[in-house]
């Protein structure tokens, strides 16, 4: 239990490290933290269930993507921002390594075994990643009702009724121009 | 139809913007439809690969326009790509023309990272965390801290030259500056009594180096039936895990030549 709690901190720690290098916008790097943690933790949770290194790559792979979508919606980013900072730690990439390193050192059976694993790894990623992706938005929007609503609101612009009503939508452009350089510069 | 060029060269702008910060296909391919489609651009075709695309836009009884960008050297920045999502977002409701959504576009391209050191430090608690991670102990991890800072440094410097090194090239170094100072660490440590895994310490330090998150898109890309930039995406993976290998591999090679060293 305390292994696990270290385990938790140390990827929530990796992934605010990784949320750095990949540039993650600094607001988002608590939950792209959490969501990092969270998949970790089902990964070895997997480990010490007796699951393949596969299987728990897939079963992580899909809570990942669960957490990072039901992020984007609250947050309203990008799920990339969580998903991409997150996986960091469960992607084949020492695999990868093992494979080309072994190929090297002309040991080539070792680097078929490596390379042959660190693609059933991506793969059953990918393939989580693909099938929370492919779940309906409408599930997740649940999340932030009221918040899509008043962002709709605040950056539609007021509908034109004709020529003689131009005062509603000028203020609005003018409100945007303003908000959005002032912000910028 | 003036008009109609400028959306082109927009959508265009916004693909090569999503690309370069390393956005899926998908992503960019829906983002420029939805943008064309919200400034009445009912013509509108994208063809999007991971180092380019080409776009069109045609324009009823008249002509058809057509733009390519290429993209070569992808740097992810997500906070450009959440940028690109929100401004695409306002587009879509209607609350942007073309005009100010370029101004805006062009302050996205111009947004800084973080600054070099940010970096560094980030690249060596990756490299600790993540040694730690794969099986290291406390003091693996600590190990790892150097190298990790080394090769944050290292990259960033190489990043900001004016002319970029071959990719091959520039990953072998990368390695190879990891592996040296992971050597020379464990071996520091060795003589102050401490011994640690020098193999868990070069993995660690390598973490911000390696290319499992391309292998994994490129699947992804593979998944949603983009074959020819998944496949791109696979074999730039593996020549980038052949250059650290090379780079490591040199660096042991030579390391094991000198007595008293142990790897």
């Amino acid at each position: 239990m305390g292994g696990l709690i270290i385990q938790f901190t140390v990827a929530f720690l990796a992934t605010l490290a990784f949320a750095v290098l990949v540039n993650a916008p600094m607001r988002e790097f608590g939950y792209a933290g959490i969501t990092g943690a969270v998949g970790w933790l089902v990964y070895c949770l997997c480990l010490r269930g007796g699951t393949s290194a596969v299987g728990a790559a897939f079963l992580a792979a899909l809570t990942l993507a669960f957490v990072s979508r039901a992020f984007a919606v609250v947050r309203m980013r990008p799920a990339t921002v969580f998903l991409i900072s997150g996986i960091f730690a469960l992607v084949p990439g020492a695999g990868v390594y093992d494979m080309a390193y072994y190929f090297i050192q002309g040991d080539n059976r070792t680097a078929f075994e490596k390379g042959f694993e660190a693609l059933q790894v991506a793969i059953a990623l990918a393939v989580g990643i693909v099938l929370v992706m492919a779940l309906p938005g409408r599930l997740f929007e649940v999340l932030a009702r009221e918040k899509r609503v008043r962002h709709k609101a605040e950056n539609t612009p007021p509908p034109d009724k004709g020529r003689d009503d131009f005062r509603a939508r000028d203020a609005f452009w003018e409100k945007r121009e303003k908000s959005f350089w002032g912000k910028g510069k | 139809m003036e008009e109609k060029r400028r959306v082109l060269e927009f959508c265009a702008d916004v693909g090569e913007t999503l690309l370069l910060n390393g956005a899926e296909i998908y992503r960019t391919q829906q983002t420029m439809e939805l943008i064309a489609r919200s400034y009445g651009a009912e013509h509108f075709n994208a063809y999007v690969l991971t180092n380019g695309l080409i776009a069109s836009i045609r324009i009823p009884d008249t002509e058809e326009h057509a733009a390519v960008r290429n993209a070569p050297r992808v740097e992810m920045n997500l906070g450009r790509i959440s940028a690109v999502n929100a401004l695409s977002r306002e587009i879509v409701m209607g609350a942007v023309t073309v005009e100010q959504a370029a101004a805006r576009l062009a302050a996205i391209r111009a947004m800084r990272g973080f600054p070099l050191w940010t970096m560094a430090a980030a690249s060596a608690v990756a490299a600790a965390c993540f040694c730690y991670l794969m099986g290291g102990t406390a003091l693996d991890a600590m190990a790892a801290l150097p190298p990790g800072l080394a090769v944050g440094l290292f990259v960033q410097r190489l990043a900001r030259t004016r002319a970029p090194l071959n990719k091959l090239v520039s990953n072998m170094l990368s390695a190879g500056v990891v592996a040296l100072v992971s050597v020379l660490c464990v071996w520091m440590l060795e003589l102050a009594g401490l011994f640690c895994d020098a193999d868990k310490v070069i993995i660690g330090g390598i973490v911000s180096l390696m290319p499992g998150i391309a292998l994994t898109n490129g699947i992804r890309d593979v998944a949603n039936c983009d074959y020819l930039s998944g496949t791109i995406r696979a074999i730039d993976a593996v020549l980038i895990a052949a250059g650290i290998a090379l780079g490591v591999g040199l660096v042991l090679r030579f390391a094991a030549l000198i007595p008293g060293v142990h790897i």
